[in-house]
């Protein structure tokens, strides 16, 4: 898939441009997937998401070991940059500087009333619960993928996972895919339907 | 933020990441085919997205360059754009102002000590890497 060689642990940023350049149809499809599906929950766009992961990548801001594909490269990068700015948008609308006349002095501090915040938190509670029951009423025909939605959310892996299920290695691969096909196509962009 | 809100959010959170997962592990073929019953045009955006990114860096690159006065301009992104015997006077440049790493480095490479281009090439991205490569005009030694 790309260039490898014993010199370095890094690759180069010629070598990142070049791995990127010869990337399959598939892969950017791949690398477009993986940016909607981190973007459903964060109120940005998925394709401002992969051209900062790019930048990264090309401008050697992130770099890749030699020992990385690039396609996980880029998606670990993008999953970075998608925890920051949610982050980020998490703590703007509490707190911001306003310059009033440009001058240091002149800072001004808006600090968000926080007699509203307990509302906020309610309500933005019950947004992800009834979110969560939209996406467990897609599965309303399939008690199996709905256990394994609820062992997904509950923070369970692997054997753990699947044990929940019953399901075989093979089973559980095809049952996953069969969670994201259904998810993808009732929430193609975001979480809204 | 409360601990039930976070845990709502979380458990959606944890939903993305196994639907990330899956992406990745998907094959291209079956890749291909939902996106043929889909009409995803998601490889077409990635692709213009790269270029955008690419355009950006390379301007980024040239007003850097511009506001960097003639014969300072750092090293190349590229080490192995250098001709060998270039790559080998800048490791020795190196090398001769910073005595104490010289050691350590020789060490490193190979029993006989001499070290070959490929040493030469990878000590030189390494201390490019660490920003301590000391910056030469960039029209020298280029292939």
């Amino acid at each position: 898939m790309q260039p490898r060689h014993s010199g370095t642990s890094l690759l180069t940023q010629v070598e990142v441009k070049r791995s990127i350049s010869a990337l399959t149809s598939a892969d950017w499809l791949r690398l477009h997937k993986v940016a909607r599906a981190l973007c459903r929950n964060a109120g940005f766009q998925a394709d401002d998401l992969l051209q900062e992961a790019f930048q990264r990548a090309l401008d050697g801001t992130r770099q890749c070991t030699r020992t990385l594909d690039i396609i996980p490269f880029l998606a670990g990068v993008m999953r970075s940059i998608a925890s920051d700015w949610r982050k980020a948008r998490k703590r703007r609308p509490e707190m911001s500087l306003v310059t009033a006349t440009g001058g240091v002095q002149a800072l001004v501090l808006q600090v968000r009333d926080n007699s509203c915040v307990a509302d906020e938190v309610l309500v933005s509670n019950e947004e992800a619960a009834r979110l969560q029951r939209a996406i467990f009423a897609l599965f309303a025909d399939d008690a199996v993928a709905q256990r394994l939605l609820e062992g997904i959310m509950d923070g369970l892996a692997g054997a753990q996972l699947r044990s929940l299920t019953g399901l075989s290695q093979t089973e559980f691969a095809s049952k996953r895919r069969l969670i994201r096909r259904r998810i993808d196509k009732a929430y193609p962009r975001d979480w809204t339907p | 933020m409360s601990q039930k809100k976070k845990g709502q959010w979380s458990r959606l959170d944890r939903l993305t990441e196994t639907l990330v997962d899956d992406i990745l592990a998907s094959s291209d073929a079956e890749l291909l085919a939902e996106a043929a019953v889909e009409t995803d045009d998601g490889a077409t955006l990635a692709r213009r997205a790269f270029e955008r990114a690419s355009r950006t860096v390379a301007v980024r690159r040239i007003r850097r360059d511009k506001n960097t006065p003639a014969g300072r301009r750092l090293a190349p992104a590229d080490i192995r754009a250098l001709d060998p015997k270039t790559a080998r006077g800048w490791l020795d440049a190196y090398l001769a102002s910073n005595p104490e790493t010289a050691g350590q480095l020789r060490r490193a490479a190979r029993r006989d000590n001499k070290l070959s281009d490929e040493d030469v090439y990878g000590m030189l991205e390494v201390l490019q890497q660490r920003g301590v490569l000391t910056a030469k005009p960039i029209e020298q030694g280029r292939r």
